[in-house]
């Protein structure tokens, strides 16, 4: 896919929270440049600093935590068109805690935090639309701790698969089946037994 | 005797890592958009002359993962900071194993003991190993990216005092790899509501 295509593609999304004019465009997406990975490539290790902001514009990637016993927890999918990273580290400038890997073949859009923050001085918009992503995922994450703590094994496995149906061919399920704390035994009979 | 004879072919090392790493991709793929999607039956079913089911061929093929990955992943380690190289040449003898695994190599081989896959197996907990291992593969194939793929010398599966070059390694897993998922492809082509998934197309 042309690069072109990619630009109107974030252009596209970040419209969906704030208008943006023509001008302002033009300043946003000169900051945003190509990024490509392969399948289980580490983008941001615990311990790096979280430079990017990401757009995904092809692929599955992953945020996971590993503990001392280096058992992993699956945090969140991202997949087109949504934006990706590390965003705690990134926005307030602390070390990161987690990973973000691809989990498959991934094309992205990246800009450098500080220089998407350093244009809202020239576009006050882009402030709106920082704060509306953030009280976004807040709202991600509340959801999220609701399925966790409320919801059985099943249900949290209807209600991924509800959200995003395709992500049971494209991704390994033992990913899917981490992200939902589900172990693989039971997580291949919820496969059989439940149907869409 | 033919291991003698077998034609010993230099190639890039990038474009070797590359092509192969394409190939295990590739083999992702399948596996993850079909193999983990298929019902427990479909796997389990064996092949129309009583052979393997598509589960014992990609079991068949971990039991070799699980001795030759760990071997390589040594085997770049004990070689990091050693000096690279731009080209590999393939010994007599990897050569020899690479070509017997060629789909059309006419070749019938008896799987050693430890490699014979058992009958009744969890085939989840089979397709799930076989692409954790698909994945390992990948790493692996980047991580030698700067390596020589001569000089690092790993043990084969059936006897440790027969050592090969990396690269000879790299090629006859991944060309055995192709074999085996042809064959399961092939079983589970002959089952009537996975014949298009998995027939020519």
């Amino acid at each position: 896919m042309p690069v072109s295509e990619y630009h109107s593609a974030l252009r596209e999304l970040i419209s969906t929270t704030v208008p943006l004019s023509d001008v302002e465009w033009t300043k946003i997406s000169s900051i945003w440049h190509i990024h490509t990975a392969g399948r289980k490539e580490i983008l941001t290790s615990a311990g790096d600093h979280e430079k990017y902001l990401y757009f995904v514009a092809e692929g599955i990637q992953r945020v996971f935590y590993l503990d001392d016993l280096n058992r992993e927890a699956t945090i969140v999918f991202t997949y087109p068109p949504s934006f990706g990273g590390v965003i705690d580290s990134m926005a307030l400038g602390i070390v990161s805690k987690y990973y973000f890997e691809t989990l498959t073949p991934s094309v992205f859009l990246r800009a450098n935090y500080n220089d998407f923050k350093q244009l809202s001085t020239s576009i006050p918009t882009i402030n709106t639309f920082i704060n509306k992503g953030v009280m976004q995922t807040l709202s991600g994450v509340i959801e999220r701790l609701v399925e966790v703590q409320c919801y059985t094994s099943e249900q949290r496995f209807k209600t991924l698969l509800r959200r995003s149906p395709h992500i049971l061919n494209l991704i390994p399920h033992k990913y899917i089946a981490n992200y939902l704390s589900i172990d693989a035994t039971n997580f291949s009979k919820l496969l059989n037994k439940v149907q869409f | 005797m033919k291991a003698l004879f077998a034609e010993r072919k230099t190639t890039s090392t990038k474009e070797l890592l590359r092509t192969l790493s394409n190939r295990v991709e590739e083999q992702i793929k399948l596996a993850v958009e079909k193999f983990q999607n298929l019902p427990e039956a479909a796997l389990k079913t064996p092949a129309a002359n009583g052979g393997w089911s598509a589960a014992q061929c990609l079991e068949h093929l971990n039991t070799y993962g699980v001795h030759y990955l760990p071997a390589i992943e040594k085997g770049i380690l004990s070689n990091q900071g050693m000096p690279g190289n731009a080209a590999f040449r393939n010994s007599r003898l990897g050569q020899y194993f690479s070509d017997l695994m060629k789909p059309n190599s006419g070749s019938k081989m008896k799987a050693a003991a430890k490699h014979v896959p058992a009958f009744d197996i969890d085939t989840y907990s089979v397709v799930a190993e076989f692409i954790r291992q698909q994945e390992t593969m990948l790493r692996l194939l980047r991580k030698a990216e700067n390596t020589d793929l001569n000089n690092i010398k790993i043990p084969i599966s059936i006897s440790t005092l027969i050592k090969l070059p990396l690269g000879d390694v790299f090629q006859f897993i991944v060309a055995h790899d192709t074999r085996h998922i042809l064959q399961a492809m092939k079983v589970l082509e002959l089952q009537p509501e996975y014949a298009k998934d998995f027939g020519n197309p």
